[in-house]
């Protein structure tokens, strides 16, 4: 039997997370189309606003993210990846810094953008507050994650090969985070106008050894801490392609994205009023009468 | 007081760890303490007194990660 991770807020192991990005700096360019369209999904709400942001931080973006903020004209662009390798990739200025230790003085940036990058933080709430901080009053905070049904084809055919071969289960997927989850963790954070909302990416692959490819060269393998550290029985990645395939050979793969916004809270923000602060009574304004619903405060 | 202008003169010799972009310099704090950085320039390093930590510096990028700091005596 393996130990478990005596911490229980520590599921990822970043050292190797870190590792990993550092070998895919040099193979993540394979997958640049399918973060590219995450990344403009995520986007998309910058070109919602009328608002214009000068000073951005991009965390994770891969060499994806930054150019596609210095396309929308905004002058200063930080980059920021746990490994150096890959935040090389999105041009200077850049730093290697971690989610969980983040390095700026507070209310740095106008601007965060997380693209697909906070799902191997396992403080994921210390994270968002650490990013509120760095937030100017006003400043906004973008970010997506795959959420809960990402990859959920390749996940079923792990488990019940690895269950045929081993009669065992090992994690073998990261886990992900769920819609309703997100909204309560800005605002927990201390974000004003929390919003989450989902969208399914469908992808398609070819052959199931392109989609485990494409995995690795995002560096995107398994990091969690409680995974299975033996080697993986030699029949059970084809054992599983051969039920990820449907007929044809293609592979149904969803990428559930899961996007978050959350701004820093500033005055000029709208806020619900103080209970007790209105000064005239609903009933009035619907001509309706008042009826007590039978409970009064105090437990009266 | 400042002495970063940006027409500051150029050194004779290449700083260590290349050249850090001034205004990421001018928001950097220390990961552990939040406290602030002195740029150590000969040797191409952020030094937190405040965490007795070195980051270093590699092509112009701040390593900005706990782990791989070297620790102050």
């Amino acid at each position: 039997m393996s130990t478990p991770p005596s911490d229980p807020m520590r599921v990822f192991d970043r050292h190797l997370h870190r590792l990993r990005r550092d070998r895919a700096a040099a193979t993540v360019g394979q997958v640049a189309p399918v973060l590219e369209v995450a990344a403009e999904r995520l986007l998309d709400r910058l070109d919602d606003l009328t608002r214009r942001f000068t000073r951005a931080l991009d965390i994770g973006g891969r060499g994806v993210v930054a150019p596609l903020l210095r396309a929308r004209g905004i002058p200063f662009v930080v980059s920021m990846d746990l490994s150096a390798r890959m935040a090389a990739l999105s041009g200077m200025p850049a730093l290697a810094g971690d989610e969980e230790w983040l390095p700026f003085a507070p209310e740095s940036f106008d601007l965060v953008v997380a693209s697909l990058s906070l799902h191997w933080v396992n403080d994921l709430p210390g994270a968002l507050v650490q990013i509120r901080r760095a937030l100017r009053p006003d400043g906004l905070f973008l970010a997506s994650l795959p959420g809960l049904g990402t990859l959920q084809e390749l996940r079923e055919a792990l488990a019940s090969a690895e269950t045929e071969l081993r009669g065992g289960l090992s994690p073998r997927i990261s886990p992900f985070p769920e819609l309703r989850d997100l909204a309560g963790l800005l605002q927990r954070a201390g974000f004003a106008l929390p919003v989450a909302d989902g969208e399914a990416l469908p992808l398609a692959y070819r052959t199931p050894m392109a989609l485990f490819r494409d995995l690795r060269a995002a560096g995107e393998g398994n990091a969690v801490l409680a995974r299975d550290a033996r080697i993986p029985p030699r029949a059970l990645l084809p054992m599983a392609a051969g039920r990820l395939a449907e007929e044809g050979g293609a592979v149904p793969v969803t990428l559930r994205l899961l996007m978050m916004t959350g701004w820093a809270p500033h005055e000029s923000q709208s806020k619900p009023a103080r209970p007790g602060s209105a000064n005239a009574r609903l009933a009035d304004a619907l001509g309706t009468e008042e009826r007590s619903a039978g409970e009064k405060p105090g437990g009266g | 007081m400042s002495d970063t202008t940006p027409e500051a003169a150029p050194s004779p010799a290449p700083t260590p760890g290349g050249e850090v972009d001034p205004a990421l310099l001018e928001i950097l704090v220390c990961p552990v303490t939040k406290g602030p950085l002195r740029y150590d320039r000969a040797r191409g390093e952020l030094v937190s007194d405040s965490a007795r930590l070195a980051y270093p510096i590699r092509d112009g990028i701040p390593i900005m990660l706990p782990d791989e700091a070297r620790q102050l005596d």
